[in-house]
């Protein structure tokens, strides 16, 4: 009886023209979004060398690495990030490593090439988020009521049917088949991608399979939700209407509105105010050492050589006070804001994750490395660059860099070039797989939730439904 | 006749059960994004203030011209309550000094990615999904559902000239969908006023041709959705017809005309650029110190008379040091200067080549109704692409005063609090002259900077333009689906 209702249910799905055409455009979609992602991710490689090799080229003929005044490090492109955007575009993908001051990490992809910004981006998650969630509720909304409207629902228990087995059948079909349906498209959407030259590391594979695998339990939601809607509403233009009203607060309102909570009750401070706290401080420090390196009295010895290195080690020596300082003065100051931010985020996030899209957004960004952490990792990473950087060029010239001068010393005699081979290379190191996943497993959860209370609800109503 | 068609579809609309839900989600939408807008606008006009006397307070305690150091900020528009547009991605200010280019930086989204994570919903964007969706759901079983219970036969069997009907219909809907639209939109405006917003006459036109344009892209989806009506026969087929269309209208011509025209155009990274102005500079800079040290070795020698050891110690006018230092400097300034030039010039190649990518992304999405209008709903905003050029431009132009006023300064004052003057003197060991610096200087005839502001008439003329594409898809859609209509098999 179940296996002759889920017959039923594919063959009536697979045979109706609301599903051709809905998911031919599916199809088209998902190929463009998998198409469009991998020409950028191609285009921002090629972006990415030629600055590398930019980088490099600015340091050829330099005769010291004292003559180093700054170089860049670059947020390497990842593929996943050109399907699943996530913050990837807002923030800075550039750091420039100089002798003195902070880092900072600058010229986000928006920012830089605003065009993109207009219309923002088309890619999976947003499929999913926007296009497939509508689908699944155009697919389902008219589940139970439309075929009580036609009368095919009355005539379904004119025979001895059992509703338990009937609701059962009908989830079952339709999931079955759409979900299905969809695999095969994303598949082809997968297939793509070494087709046009990307090529994703184990590592990124199984990550996707997560992230798609995500994708689908968000449409099942849309479907189960609608299925729901439609054993409790009796004509199919309500249980339509309801759920679109549904849509529009779990896509639009909910995880914007949350945000915006959370803003009002988190208090962040101001960057500006930071930023001009740390100068007014530095400031203080530079005029305090600039009187103490007056007031430098060398003993009582003639040689000019000697008196020299014995200044240079005593500038050294202020301008590491200077220095750990002043870090320590940014760390507090960075630090506390970082903490704000922290709390604003979880509560935004928390608040958000009524609706099963921002549970989406929040697994899928996790997985893919571009939630709003690769703020924080780019920024860390590049401050232990900045690190082994520091002990590189010590190595090399016996000088600590981060000092506020120093002077170079000219014998007069031909130097040899530097090669900029030899410097540290850095490396971005993306979140690993088995901490992205445990980030992310209690929004893949939720979203199992929401299926299961759904799934059990219209089970339940069901059983009591008027099916005249 | 006419007029009792037009009763009977307005009849239609205002008394289903839909009306008054997707009514109550559109209001409370509008409402809210305005609610949210004005909220960011506040916090982001309290941000700038703030940054602004504490960049005066840093003025008013520096020391030297010579390091003087200016923030100049862009500054937020009241109408980024209504079209955000791109105000959120570009950075918000520059820093204006004689040493760096400026370079906008700390854009929101990236200060704060969480406001990224979700967006902004803002008025433009409620229009283009949420009201879009709404017309079409109003409109595409405005002739094939008719078909379908029968009642279009009705009519026709009436003395109803099909030209008058489909005429009807389109007046009908237009009427029963618009007006009741203008009221959360009234309501939105209003609220922006009781919240305290201070608009000008400037902005209070912006904002009247922004709900013009709004209705003229909802109507464009009321005039849609009755077109397709048209040309199906069962309003099933009709609806999903219609919502494809609104998905390839909406969603992905705007964003893949973008994308494409990535392809087509391809333009560097910013980091790109400045690694070979940086290599540019390096070799400057390189070729200046050998010079520069013969010209102290010269001077050395000239001062010296004999120009012998130097090691015998010797005395030397303290003032002609200064001056010889001062010459060094204006040296300095010349590679500055070539610098500068040579990286405006590698600028302006790269804007060249931004331009052409915008031109044809543009044209490209323009296919689709709704781009027009959100690119005409920036422009009319301020937040369109060329906000980050024209506050370039502003600050570029203001970078120059600065620079010529805070030289003038420094000639004036004979300031040279930012060069030290380390002697090695083997009679007193080593002095560090820096003495000339603990003034606090008098900064209150600096040129004063003006935010850039983009008054109506300059960016009339692409308004126009992307309207006067939204009234040819109208035209074109009531075309369609009056020539349809003279040929519809009504049975």
């Amino acid at each position: 009886m179940l296996t002759a209702i889920i017959e039923k249910e594919i063959r009536e799905i697979l045979g109706s023209a609301k599903f051709g055409i809905t998911f031919g455009a599916c199809i088209v979609l998902i190929l463009l979004s998998f198409y469009v992602g991998a020409m950028n991710y191609k285009s921002s490689v090629e972006q990415y060398n030629a600055a590398k090799a930019q980088n490099l080229r600015q340091m050829e003929g330099l005769t010291s690495w004292l003559s180093l005044e700054q170089h860049r490090i670059f947020m390497p492109p990842q593929p996943l990030a050109a399907l699943v955007t996530g913050s990837s575009n807002d923030v800075g993908r550039t750091i420039g490593v100089h002798r003195r001051s902070s880092i900072a990490a600058e010229d986000s992809k928006f920012s830089e090439d605003p065009i993109y910004a207009v219309f923002r981006f088309l890619d999976l998650t947003f499929i999913f988020q926007i296009v497939l969630s509508l689908f699944a509720i155009l697919l389902g909304y008219d589940a139970v009521c439309g075929e009580k409207e036609r009368g095919t629902l009355r005539l379904s228990f004119a025979n001895a049917v059992p509703r338990a087995t009937y609701i059962l059948g009908k989830l079952i079909g339709s999931f079955v088949t759409l979900v299905t349906a969809l695999i095969l498209a994303i598949l082809l959407g997968c297939l793509l991608l070494p087709l046009l030259g990307v090529s994703l590391t184990g590592d990124e594979w199984v990550r996707l399979a997560i992230i798609i695998g995500t994708g689908l339990l968000y449409f099942a939601v849309f479907l189960s939700i609608s299925v729901f809607v439609s054993t409790i509403t009796h004509r199919s233009s309500s249980a339509f209407l309801t759920l679109l009203v549904i849509w529009v607060i779990s896509v639009l309102i909910v995880p914007r509105a949350s945000v915006l909570l959370a803003g009002r009750a988190v208090d962040v401070p101001a960057v500006d105010n930071i930023a001009a706290q740390k100068a007014t401080f530095s400031k203080q420090l530079w005029q305090d050492h600039q009187k103490a390196m007056g007031a430098f009295k060398p003993p009582e010895n003639h040689d000019p050589t000697m008196m020299m290195d014995l200044f240079n080690a005593y500038m050294d020596s202020l301008s590491q006070i200077r220095e750990s300082k002043m870090n320590e003065f940014s760390d507090r100051l960075n630090e506390d804001r970082h903490n704000r931010q922290k709390v604003q985020q979880q509560v935004a996030f928390n608040l958000a994750r009524i609706s099963p899209t921002a549970s989406l957004t929040l697994a899928a960004t996790r997985l893919a490395g571009t939630s709003i952490d690769i703020k924080d990792r780019f920024y860390e990473s590049g401050i232990d660059y900045k690190e082994t950087f520091a002990d590189f060029m010590k190595e090399k010239t016996g000088m600590n860099i981060t000092g506020g001068m120093f002077i170079v010393q000219s014998d007069g005699e031909e130097q040899e070039p530097i090669d900029p081979k030899e410097m540290p290379e850095y490396v971005y190191q993306p979140e690993p797989l088995r901490a992205s996943l445990a980030g992310s497993v209690v929004d893949i959860g939720i979203l199992a939730l929401f299926n299961l209370v759904f799934f059990i609800g219209a089970f339940v109503s069901f059983t009591r439904y008027d099916v005249r | 006749m006419l007029g009792s068609i037009i009763e009977k579809e307005l009849k239609g609309i205002l008394q289903s059960p839909k009306f008054f839900a997707t009514f109550a989600v559109c209001s409370l939408l509008m409402l809210l994004s305005v609610y949210i807008g004005v909220k960011e606008y506040n916090a982001q006009v309290e941000q700038y203030e703030n940054a602004l006397s504490l960049n005066n307070q840093q003025l008013a305690e520096s020391t030297s011209w010579r390091s003087l150091n200016f923030k100049a900020y862009r500054k937020p528009e009241p109408m980024q309550i209504f079209v955000s547009g791109l105000s959120n991605d570009i950075g918000r200010w520059t820093s204006i000094n004689q040493m760096t280019s400026i370079k906008l930086q700390n854009s929101i989204y990236s200060d704060d990615p969480i406001f990224s994570v979700f967006r902004f919903i803002d008025f433009a964007f409620i229009v283009q999904v949420v009201l879009s969706l709404f017309a079409i759901l109003f409109t595409y079983d405005a002739v094939s559902g008719e078909r379908e219970s029968g009642t279009l036969k009705l009519v026709f069997s009436n003395a109803v000239k099909r030209t008058q009907y489909i005429v009807a219909k389109m007046v009908g809907s237009w009427l029963g969908l618009v007006i009741p639209m203008l009221i959360p939109i009234l309501l939105s405006i209003l609220l922006v006023i009781i919240m305290g917003v201070s608009l000008t006459a400037g902005d209070w036109l912006k904002l009247m041709i922004l709900v013009g344009l709004s209705l003229l892209l909802f109507t464009f989806f009321i005039v849609f959705g009755v077109l397709v009506s048209c040309l199906t026969r069962h309003s099933n087929i009709s609806f999903l017809v219609s919502l494809v269309s609104w998905v390839l209208f909406v969603l992905i011509i705007p964003r893949a005309g973008v994308m494409m025209a990535g392809q087509f155009v391809p333009v560097p990274r910013v980091a790109e650029i400045e690694g070979q102005r940086d290599a540019f500079a390096k070799d400057l800079w390189a070729t200046f110190y050998e010079e520069s040290m013969q010209r102290w070795d010269e001077f050395n020698e000239s001062a010296n008379g004999d120009g012998g050891d130097e090691d015998s110690g010797f005395e030397m006018d303290d003032e002609l040091l200064w001056a010889r230092m001062q010459e060094e400097d204006s040296a300095r300034k010349v590679v500055d200067r070539q610098i500068e030039e040579y990286e405006i010039r590698l600028q302006e190649e790269l804007r060249q080549r931004k331009t052409a990518q915008e031109r044809l992304a543009f044209s490209l999405s323009r296919f689709s109704p709704t781009s027009a209008y959100q690119l005409a709903a920036m422009t009319l905003a301020g937040t369109d692409i060329e906000l980050k050029a024209r506050n370039l431009d502003v600050m570029q132009n203001y970078r120059n005063q600065f620079v010529d006023y805070t030289e003038n300064k420094i000639k004036e004052t004979n300031d040279l609090s930012g060069v030290m003057m380390v002697e090695i003197n083997s009679e007193e060991g080593i002095k560090i002259n820096n003495k000339r610096n603990d003034k606090v200087l008098d900064v209150s005839d600096m040129p004063q900077y003006v935010p850039s502001d983009q008054p109506l008439s300059k960016s009339l003329a692409s308004i126009v333009v992307d309207g006067g594409i939204l009234g040819l898809f109208i035209l074109l859609g009531f075309a369609g689906a009056f020539i349809r209509m003279l040929r519809y098999d009504v049975r």
